[in-house]
């Protein structure tokens, strides 16, 4: 049986700005070569909301100030609310820094103005003020499977995870979600929220492989496993990346 | 006090020069600047004759800055330009003080500096130029410089001070940069005619810079650079007074703005097009930039390729002169960005189809060979050792063919200092 997913790619020319694309063509091409389709649907700025009903996997990356507005300006209640359901039934997706932010309650940003996020993930985003440094820098974590993560943060605003929301990883060496409570993103239901670019799945294919699972098995409601691919050239990357932290 | 610090500085220089320091470009001017932050102010007082050209940008502040020096030079001009990469405040005051005798006399016409882009507002603190060229802003190194946006609000407050003798040369095709010239009397245009209908990937300004409002473009050439209008607010490219030129001494589009920029800023300095032409014709490549070098009998060319933008011109480029060997080389310090994100942002798809050998090198070669294996080559060689990854590529390159090596900031001096012994010039 031939399987086919469909990958949404919210606001892909707005919402793109630290080679978030990688994470796309990562997910393609891992269903590409075992034999899955994968389409690539553009979600951008005057989608029809009824789009969203038919995405398997879900991918929203950062972006700049100006272009942020124009995203939160297009997400529509109706959008808001089929995104929101989605992610609560169980739609698996991965949202990177400034889309991370977004899905949760609220950002405030340096000069104090608070901007309204989509209010789905239960965490808040405050920048510290101008002059306050960023958080900048390679980053290694370790999420609950002790699975080593590395990437690159760059980001001025500090996170916080409300009670019940798990972290999606703890940091090893860098700053994560405020440089603080040593907690790295969030996971929700099959939803990843997290700061890491690099970008985070060519070198951490197993969480690519992990979205791509689920959205298998919730699409033909039946186990699947995964074939194995030769991810020697991932390992090689990110060992040289942990060698140079850890020595 | 001005004459001491010239002094020390000319001594630093020597020490640093004797001693093969390697930082004989900054370090004179840091020391100045430390002791009296108006030394440049100060210095330039006594040369009122010294006239100053400014270029800045993400790409091809280096290539134009020589582009420039070589037609004045053909006009009989003395000019001096700052050493390159040494484009911060201290680079400037260094390469003053290195041109500058010890009365502070600086017997040249023209000082052509190059400037990094963070750091063109105090650089326009610091001296009045007579013309500054500003030829884009494209994504690069996020982490060291922030956002496109947050780099032409920059240069808009600091454009807005500058005097009213000042003439502003504009890339129009860029929309941010046409923007700046809305307040400017002096301003002139340069772009150049595109013939795409798509855009990359890794395009930046693809909204109104006035209004917010998504672009539409006529054509473009490449990344967000095009003949752009705004349908909602009516903001659209302003009229050019130079597109095309008879003369193009480098392949690649890219290079035509260059050139583009170069020739009317000659243009505004009452130099002939005949002149220019003449110069350009023998024009050599700076360092780096196209630079070609003869290696154990093998020819190879180096292209600079710092970000998507340069990098999809630099790919572009020689796939067009019908390359075959291919040596990338990606570092990731401070120079070339630590953050290696954007090599997901070059647009690797469909543009490697033609070269037989591909070897990839550098701090963070696997990543690089990972990005090209989900491009669907799976035959890239990475070496973890630069000198081996030359050898091997040179070995594998037919006598009768070129190595074409693409390597970011960091990586093209290593390169240089094992082809050629130095990193520089």
């Amino acid at each position: 049986m031939e399987y086919k997913l469909t990958i949404g790619w919210l606001y892909s020319d707005l919402m793109s700005t630290y080679g978030d694309r990688g994470n796309i063509i990562v997910l393609q091409k891992r269903c590409e070569w075992r034999g899955t389709k994968a389409e690539v649907l553009n979600l951008n700025e005057g989608f029809d909301e009824k789009l969203l009903n038919n995405i398997d996997i879900l991918f929203m990356g950062g972006a700049q100030d100006t272009q942020q507005q124009i995203v939160s300006k297009d997400f529509t209640q109706q959008k808001i609310s089929i995104l929101k359901k989605k992610i609560e039934n169980g739609t698996p997706g991965l949202y990177i820094c400034g889309a991370y932010q977004f899905l949760g309650k609220y950002y405030k940003d340096a000069d104090g103005t608070k901007i309204k996020g989509l209010g789905i993930f239960d965490l808040y985003t405050e920048h510290p003020g101008e002059g306050k440094d960023r958080l900048i820098g390679n980053v290694v974590i370790k999420d609950t499977n002790n699975n080593i993560i590395v990437g690159f943060e760059n980001h001025g605003g500090r996170t916080c995870l409300g009670d019940k929301l798990k972290p999606f990883a703890q940091v090893v060496k860098g700053f994560g979600n405020n440089g603080e409570d040593k907690k790295e993103g969030t996971i929700y239901k099959n939803s990843i929220g997290t700061y890491l670019h690099g970008p985070i799945l060519p070198k951490n294919p197993e969480i690519a492989d992990w979205l791509i699972e689920i959205a298998l098995e919730r699409k033909y409601k039946k186990k699947i496993k995964l074939e194995k691919l030769d991810d020697s050239l991932s390992q090689k990357a990110k060992k040289i990346m942990l060698r140079r932290i850890f020595n | 006090m001005t004459f001491f610090l010239i002094a020390l500085g000319k001594l630093v220089l020597l020490i640093s020069k004797t001693f093969n320091l390697g930082s004989g470009s900054t370090w004179p001017g840091h020391i100045a600047l430390e002791s009296d932050k108006n030394f440049i102010k100060k210095l330039l007082s006594r040369n009122k004759e010294l006239k100053i050209i400014l270029v800045a940008g993400t790409n091809g502040k280096t290539t134009t800055g020589k582009l420039i020096q070589t037609i004045l030079e053909k006009n009989d001009r003395k000019v001096f330009q700052n050493e390159g990469g040494a484009n911060l405040l201290n680079g400037l005051a260094s390469s003053l003080i290195n041109q500058s005798d010890l009365t502070g006399k600086i017997n040249y016409d023209f000082a052509v500096f190059e400037v990094d882009e963070n750091s063109l507002p105090i650089v326009l603190r610091n001296l009045n130029p007579q013309i500054i060229v500003l030829l884009n802003l494209f994504r690069d190194q996020l982490d060291r410089y922030g956002e496109v946006d947050i780099v032409a609000d920059k240069w808009k407050k600091a454009i807005n001070t500058v005097d009213k003798s000042t003439t502003l040369i504009l890339n129009v095709d860029d929309p941010k940069i046409a923007l700046l010239g809305k307040n400017i009397k002096n301003t002139k245009y340069f772009g150049v005619t595109g013939s795409n209908s798509d855009r990359e990937h890794a395009s930046d300004s693809t909204y109104c810079p006035k209004c917010g409002n998504r672009l539409y473009y006529k054509n473009t050439t490449f990344s967000h650079l095009g003949d752009w209008l705004c349908d909602k607010c009516g903001l659209k490219r302003p009229k050019l007074d130079l597109e095309k030129f008879q003369m193009y001494p480098l392949p690649g589009l890219y290079n035509k703005y260059n050139t583009n920029a170069a020739v009317l800023t000659a243009k505004i300095l009452g130099i002939s097009d005949n002149i220019s032409i003449e110069a350009l014709r023998n024009f050599k490549p700076a360092f780096g930039r196209q630079e070609i070098i003869e290696y154990e009998n093998k020819k190879i060319q180096i292209f600079l390729s710092k970000n998507p933008a340069s990098f999809n011109q630099s790919l572009e480029t020689i796939n067009d002169l019908k390359a075959k060997n291919l040596l990338i080389i990606l570092n990731d310090r401070i120079p070339d960005g630590r953050d290696v994100s954007w090599i997901w942002d070059v647009d690797f798809e469909n543009n490697l189809g033609n070269f037989k050998n591909i070897a990839v090198s550098g701090d963070r070669a696997y990543d690089m060979a990972l990005r090209l294996k989900y491009a669907d080559r799976n035959d890239v060689k990475a070496y973890e050792v630069l000198s081996d990854a030359i050898d091997e590529s040179v070995d594998s390159t037919p006598n009768t063919e070129k190595l074409y090596i693409l390597p970011t900031y960091s990586a093209m001096l290593d390169l240089r200092k094992i082809l050629i012994g130095r990193k520089i010039l």
